[in-house]
């Protein structure tokens, strides 16, 4: 039952929108934003998922469920077993030392006031009593396991580099030891030389403590160094979910396909016509039924309007769970043969039974 | 050979703040051709946005000092300019794309008005109504060089001469010719449904299509030379292609010269045809794209490469370049780079540094390093 450290079920946040006097007056119903549309999803202990998507997929949104920085609409989120999706007060608190958060601004999360031993060492004082010699000890230790020198106990943030500031908040997310460390776009803010120094050490520090990672961000780079699995977002909802390296060299969903072949590869033999997908990601507000992506999909058939795939394994490849009607047919095609306009595929009657791909 | 659209000879720009003189860009010299696109890569704080800055002279001064060099474009001296003069060869001489498409637009301002405003300036200029440099009539044939007497057009007087013409009042055919234009333009960048476009204010669009606004307000300028400073980087990743594809496909329409600006090797790989690599205010390698990618002669350039990640954990750990871009305002003695450098010797840390040599005997164009030891870069491991 507890084999998995995190296990979400159909969880939901929606945001209620403001309304106006008129629309409170004719009793409308009132509008919400649907952040995140009932995910279900699973983090394995000593397990890292990467979970990507373009801003607004509700990616971020979903990483502050998991760790309760917000209170889930619906769904239920259980740690070890136990449900703390509405977990209040003391309970939450006690709870809080297993989850940490590395926020994407290195910047804006560090108190420009404080020197790094308060800076490292306020989880210690929001969980247990110590003194300021028991703190500076704890956060002398663990400052070189971020590559940090000990001797920098008594610096101010600003004395570092963006690198540097990004690593005083790994080691803040450290000390308690927490089972679970989500980190919200940790390397956005960071150089490609730095970047990498950082992803070395993010999976260095898991084999040495093993504890879980939820990394989410727009960088799939740093998905494929980190990750073990990784799950696709888009506009509230799961795409695709599976084993890093499936799922980045074999994608299944037009999405995946089409975000794998936006990005730009530092290799001149790529340039030229690629696969494009046209339009705007849509917005949150009132979304229309169906796949999310039918707007956008260029092997859009009408039963995607209407009808919302759900997720769901192929036969052949067990770990993968994709959202697509159509993933027989199209899920077989290399991302790079996908140029601009969509191939001409024979639709095939909506009440036709899904079959394994044949390919496969 | 063609003569060069933009000329940059030995720029050094420095930064004066309290905290001591910042020198961001340091000596840098190269040339763009008619046609060309060159794309700058480089991490944050190199210099490469202060370059950008500095070639239409948009730089704060101070606290910005542009301390030495020359910038020819299209022959003339920017940097020699009165200030006065300056305006006169931005949007139709030289038209730039930012990165953050919601500053640059003017958010009191309908779509409508601010892509008008460019068309409205280049159409008084092209018609000597009011100065101002702008480019050859289409098509750019840059092969004959017969390009308008530039030292004259800068130097008329700042209030054009009060001809019949100047002073004619907008007649309502002329609006309906002005708003099909920059409809137009709009549709030029994939604009879906313009007419609705132009009645919006910047804020009421998304990050994709402020920056398509942004790149159609350049081009309708008909700039000679098109300085894109990061213009995908705040965008996602699908909006990003599209834009790189749009941008792509309008430079072999309008064949501008493009300065593309980037701290993405990839985005500066599908774009750029020369790249320029910088590191802390210095040009450290220079030459065709592909050359540079496969074959990099300067150890930065090739640790660069090297570190966008592209494992799995799997593996092995990511190679990366051992410690951090120094402080410009104490760069080290002699080449920039030799406190990070395996190949340093005694003779890479005398002043003055390296300078950008021919780092490969190769047939076709140049490709330049500033490394004593660039034969010895591709040994590394």
């Amino acid at each position: 039952m507890t084999e998995f450290l995190v296990e979400a079920t159909g969880v939901t946040k929606h945001f209620p929108l403001t309304q106006s006097l008129t629309e409170t007056l004719s009793r409308q119903e009132r509008r919400s934003i649907h952040a995140v549309d009932g995910v279900s999803l699973t983090i394995g202990r000593g397990e890292s998922l990467g979970l990507i998507g373009e801003s607004g997929s509700g990616k971020t949104t979903l990483g502050w469920l998991i760790a309760r920085l917000f209170e889930p609409t619906s769904g239920t989120i259980r740690f070890e077993g136990r449900d703390i999706s509405h977990l209040t007060g003391r309970e939450l608190r006690s709870w809080r030392r297993k989850v940490q958060v590395v926020f994407q601004d290195p910047v804006g999360s560090l108190d420009p006031r404080m020197r790094v031993w308060q800076i490292v060492g306020e989880p210690i004082l929001a969980q247990e009593k110590a003194t300021k010699s028991e703190i500076r000890a704890r956060v002398g230790e663990i400052l070189p396991s971020v590559g940090l020198p000990t001797g920098s106990l008594d610096l101010y943030p600003h004395e570092f580099s963006g690198g540097g500031r990004q690593r005083l908040a790994l080691a803040r997310a450290l000390i308690l030891r927490p089972k679970l460390i989500v980190l919200d776009e940790p390397t956005s803010a960071l150089d490609v030389a730095v970047q990498a120094q950082v992803l070395n050490r993010l999976v260095a520090l898991q084999e040495e403590f093993g504890f879980s990672y939820l990394l989410i961000t727009h960088n799939v780079a740093a998905v494929r160094y980190v990750a073990d699995r990784v799950a696709v977002m888009y506009l509230g909802k799961l795409a695709e979910v599976g084993p890093v390296r499936q799922v980045l060299e074999h994608p299944l969903h037009p999405y995946t396909k089409a975000l794998l072949a936006a990005l730009p590869v530092p290799e001149v033999r790529r340039r030229g016509a690629r696969y494009r997908v046209s339009g705007e990601v849509p917005t949150l507000i009132s979304p229309p039924p169906g796949c999310r992506f039918a707007g956008r999909c260029p092997f859009v058939i009408d039963r995607c309007r209407t009808e919302e795939p759900l997720l769901r394994v192929l036969l052949n490849l067990p770990d993968q769970w994709v959202a697509c009607h159509r993933v027989e047919e199209i899920g077989m095609i290399p991302p790079n043969e996908l140029i601009a306009e969509a191939p001409v595929l024979p639709e095939r009657p909506s009440t036709m039974p899904a079959t394994p791909s044949p390919e496969g | 050979m063609t003569e060069p659209v933009l000329q940059v000879e030995r720029l050094s720009v420095d930064y004066e703040v309290g905290a001591g003189t910042f020198h961001a860009v340091q000596d840098v010299s190269f040339e763009l051709h008619p046609g060309r696109v060159l794309g700058i890569v480089g991490e944050t704080g190199c210099g490469k946005s202060t370059l950008a800055h500095a070639i239409p002279r948009l730089l704060q001064e101070p606290p910005a000092r542009i301390r030495s060099g020359s910038v020819r474009f299209r022959g003339v001296d920017l940097l020699k300019l009165p200030r006065w003069q300056l305006p006169r060869v931005r949007g139709t001489g030289i038209g730039m794309v930012f990165q953050e498409p919601i500053n640059s637009l003017n958010p009191a301002y309908r779509i409508y008005d601010q892509v008008a405003e460019a068309i409205r300036i280049r159409r008084l200029r092209e018609s000597g109504q009011a100065p101002g440099l702008v480019s050859p009539q289409e098509p750019f044939d840059y092969s004959k060089p017969k390009m308008p007497n530039v030292g004259e057009v800068l130097l008329k007087p700042l209030v054009p001469s009060k001809g019949p013409a100047s002073r004619r009042p907008m007649l309502s055919k002329d609006a309906q010719d002005l708003r099909a234009t920059v409809l137009e333009y709009l549709k030029l960048v994939r604009i879906n449904d313009p007419d609705t476009i132009l009645n919006l204010y910047p804020h009421e669009l998304s990050g994709g299509m402020r920056q398509r606004v942004m790149i159609a307000i350049a081009l309708s300028g008909r700039p000679s030379l098109l300085i894109a400073d990061e213009p995908t980087s705040a965008l996602d990743i699908t909006i990003q292609a599209q834009v790189l594809t749009l941008m792509k496909e309008l430079m072999t329409q309008i064949r501008t010269s493009i300065l593309f600006i980037s701290h993405d090797l990839g985005v500066i790989a599908e774009m750029a045809d020369d790249v320029g690599v910088m590191y802390a205010g210095h040009l450290v390698e220079l030459g065709p794209v592909d050359q540079v990618y496969r074959d990099p002669r300067h150890p930065y350039t090739k640790g660069l490469l090297r570190s966008a990640p592209s494992k799995y954990k799997t593996e092995g750990p990511l190679p990366s370049l051992p410690g951090s871009v120094p402080n410009l305002s104490r760069l080290p003695r002699g080449c920039p780079f030799h406190p990070r450098c395996v190949l340093a010797h005694a003779d890479c840390t005398q002043d003055p540094g390296p300078k950008l040599t021919k780092a490969v005997e190769a047939a076709g164009p140049e490709h330049l390093a500033a490394c004593y030891y660039s034969k010895e870069v591709p040994g590394i491991p």
